[in-house]
């Protein structure tokens, strides 16, 4: 029958086409996907994840066990503000971080709210965040640390915590060698001294790891109050580096000569500074570090394995014909900043005032070890003498010098220290470089 | 008009003909829209973000200036001798897997154990791998104090700016030669008996046998190594790089895809890091290209 197969065969082809179709449609749905994505990465600020009463928050710490409770009360005290509105933290992994949050800036979605650390990292993503200078007029006197965050007189994010590089020491390593434990060194030729006796006795005078060649950051900005005069130290914050100095000369000079003259532990380059370099002043096996005030490698976590051993002192005068008396260079350590894409800028400011309220502080400073950014916090709690030290020093305190550098600079500086280490290059050549970067 | 009966066959074949085309497209779109979304357009992409700015000059035409960045770059320049350098590692990490096979092969006592043993880092991540050499080979590691005892001097494996890109690229070879090792055993099992047999009656020695009959017999095995164990370096050392060196000492150890990441995410400068990804692109396209001629004259051959 003609017509009943003309029928079948018209069945089968509409069937077919039925199918065909079924196979377009996720194919097309994948074009336009696709399209859409392409798209996206033109407008920044649409498909910010701020929607339907919804913050999101970028870090690296609301992982760790010890900063639960400064976030739980953050947590509280902006829902208690904002009921209704949700707030996830996101803790990514601190060495992945700035790539993720690039990739993000890069897209233009991503948190509404992000830490960052002082200095290049943040100044080099500015372009992405909202100036705060009209929304924190409140916080400014409660706070400290504010230069970190700011690049070209706006103000970026709200500083949490106060990051700076102490010289920590070790009491029984000191006795060892014969030296008064109570007595650190005050300026370089004490230091020296010091130095050749803890070689003697077997240890290491100072613990270095350099295998991300970050032991020069703190080299740099841990020696520079007792190298530079206070001019030059102001000069060179304010960007004016000649990086031909004497006094820089003098830093770079230093570095190598104190590698050469056997202060460190042995292989500096192929030592990792997170945590080997620390493990080994924490475990006793060296005199001397030059350690952090927050986040990690600061007093909280050298005390649980030193104790009553664990000292602190400020740079040591290494240039007595400039310098009298040395101060702890300290700055905004990490802050929180509102990405630009936010879509309530407002709700957003209101959750980093949670995030830097005292209370949050102050639970961040006694679980987490970490030198807050608020000066009202009571730091008396605290049973561990070098805190309070290092809490007493603050106010004369100013910026590290190795954050007014930009990431590239710092990155060429790692890969110089390391060769300076393993003898490839001289320190002028390393300081003509530097001097060209550093424009 | 009466269409003639030939033509309307005609006719209905070609249309026949057209569906049959139509269903293969239909058929291959899913995979080629795939191809092309993910992979060709974000080629295409990268290749005309590469010849934007980065920060102040984000999304600005720039010309070929981020290549001549790159060229300037002593890091970059570095990357790109590291990839020659392992261009020379290459007959070593084909031979090492090359003679373990033949020892099998041969049997050697305790055979059935090895190859087993052999097989068994490929199955380790690199950053597993990465972390077990880094306490091998730190100053203080066993092997220094091996070394120690029989009176030579320690070395900083992954501190010294000579050393150290050999440290990780015999650390690579190691843990991926089990991957070729299998391969070549494979090539073993298909080889001609009677050849074998042949020059051993003809009083061939070890070596001859192995020379004028192994060799040739598996010389399409042995490319296919070479090109697997190319790509294996071009493409998968950035874990090894990033968890034992980090790209130091000095940049040292840097190679193109380690500059990439640490371009992109460290420096915030993704359309230098495109131009970077473009010269890593050509570099293996340019590799793949000489590797299919190498197989193709080699089918050809036999």
């Amino acid at each position: 029958m003609p017509t009943a197969s003309g029928s079948t065969t018209r069945g089968i082809r509409g069937s077919r086409r039925g199918w065909f179709a079924a196979a377009l449609v996720p194919a097309l749905a994948l074009v336009s996907a696709a399209c859409g994505a392409a798209a996206s990465q033109t407008q920044s600020g649409s498909g910010a994840s701020a929607g339907g009463g919804k913050l999101v928050v970028w870090d690296w710490h609301s992982g760790d066990a010890t900063t639960k409770e400064y976030y739980a009360k953050a947590k509280a005290d902006f829902e208690a503000k904002h009921p209704g509105v949700q707030v996830e933290f996101v803790a990514q992994p601190y060495d992945q971080y700035y790539t993720l949050l690039g990739t993000a800036i890069q897209a233009g979605k991503g948190p509404d709210i992000s830490m960052f650390n002082g200095g290049a990292q943040m100044r080099d993503r500015a372009t992405s965040l909202l100036p705060l200078d009209d929304k924190v007029g409140d916080l400014k006197d409660r706070l400290v640390g504010w230069d970190a965050f700011r690049k070209d007189n706006a103000t970026y994010a709200v500083p949490v915590t106060l990051q700076g590089f102490p010289f920590y020491y070790n009491k029984a390593v000191y006795r060892k060698a014969g030296l008064d434990p109570e007595k650190p060194p005050k300026t370089l030729a004490e230091l020296q001294t010091a130095c050749a006796a803890i070689k003697k006795s077997g240890n290491a005078c100072f613990n270095l790891g350099n295998k991300e060649g970050l032991g020069i950051e703190f080299f740099l900005s841990g020696f520079g109050p007792g190298v530079f005069g206070q001019a030059q130290y102001d000069a060179w914050l304010a960007g004016k580096r000649d990086w031909k100095s004497p006094e820089v000369k003098q830093i770079f000079d230093l570095w190598k000569k104190t590698n050469d003259e056997g202060w460190y532990n042995k292989g500096v380059n192929s030592t990792a500074m997170f945590m080997d370099q620390f493990t080994m002043f924490s475990g006793g096996k060296g005199g001397n570090v030059i350690g952090l005030i927050s986040d990690t490698a600061h007093w909280k976590s050298f005390d649980e394995f030193l104790g009553p051993d664990l000292g602190v002192y400020k740079p040591p005068v290494s240039n007595p014909g400039q310098v009298t008396s040395t101060f702890l260079p300290a700055e905004g350590g990490i802050g929180y900043g509102v990405m630009k894409w936010t879509k309530d800028p407002a709700l957003a400011v209101d959750l980093v005032k949670s995030l830097a309220s005292t209370d949050a502080e102050k639970s961040f400073f006694e679980k987490a070890g970490a030198i807050a950014a608020d000066k009202t916090v009571d730091t008396k709690s605290v049973d561990v003498k070098a805190a309070g030290e290092i809490v007493s020093w603050l106010p004369d305190s100013k910026p590290l010098l190795h954050t007014a550098l930009s990431a590239k600079t710092l990155d060429l500086m790692h890969r110089l220290s390391q060769q300076l280490i393993s003898g490839d290059v001289t320190v002028d050549q390393v300081l003509t470089q530097l001097a060209a970067s550093d424009k | 008009m009466a269409v003639p009966a030939a033509r309307r066959t005609t006719a209905a074949r070609r249309w026949h003909l057209s569906e049959h085309k139509i269903a293969a497209l239909v058929l291959v779109t899913p995979a080629l829209l795939i191809i092309v979304g993910l992979r060709i357009v974000p080629l295409v992409l990268g290749a005309q973000y590469s010849l934007t700015g980065d920060g102040d000059r984000n999304g600005l035409f720039v010309g070929l200036a981020n290549y001549r960045t790159l060229l300037d770059d002593p890091v970059f320049r570095t990357a790109l001798r590291n990839v020659g350098l392992l261009f020379l590692a290459l007959p070593v990490a084909v031979a090492v897997p090359g003679l373990l096979a033949t020892f099998l092969f041969l049997k050697v006592p305790g055979h059935r154990f090895y190859r087993s043993v052999y097989f068994f880092p490929v199955v380790l991540s690199p950053v597993i791998i990465g972390a077990i050499f880094n306490i091998l080979l730190s100053f203080d590691g066993p092997l220094n104090q091996l070394l120690g005892k029989a009176g030579i001097a320690p070395v900083d494996w992954l501190g010294n700016s000579h050393i150290a890109i050999l440290s990780v690229i015999g650390v690579h070879v190691w843990a991926t030669f089990g991957m070729a090792l299998v391969i070549f055993m494979a090539g073993f099992s298909t080889l001609d008996q009677s050849l074998l047999d042949a020059a051993r009656c003809d009083g061939a020695t070890l070596p001859q046998t192995v020379w004028h009959v192994v060799i040739p017999e598996l010389s399409r095995t042995i490319q296919f190594v070479f090109v697997t164990t190319m790509i294996g370096m071009l493409t998968g050392m950035f874990g090894l790089v990033y968890v034992m060196t980090a790209g130091g000492p000095g940049g040292a150890t840097y190679l193109p895809e380690f500059y990439i990441w640490v371009t992109q995410g460290q420096m915030n400068s993704p359309a230098l890091a495109s131009a970077a990804s473009m010269v890593l692109f050509v570099l293996m396209l340019l590799v793949g290209l000489a590797q299919i001629r190498l197989i193709k004259r080699a089918t050809k051959e036999v």
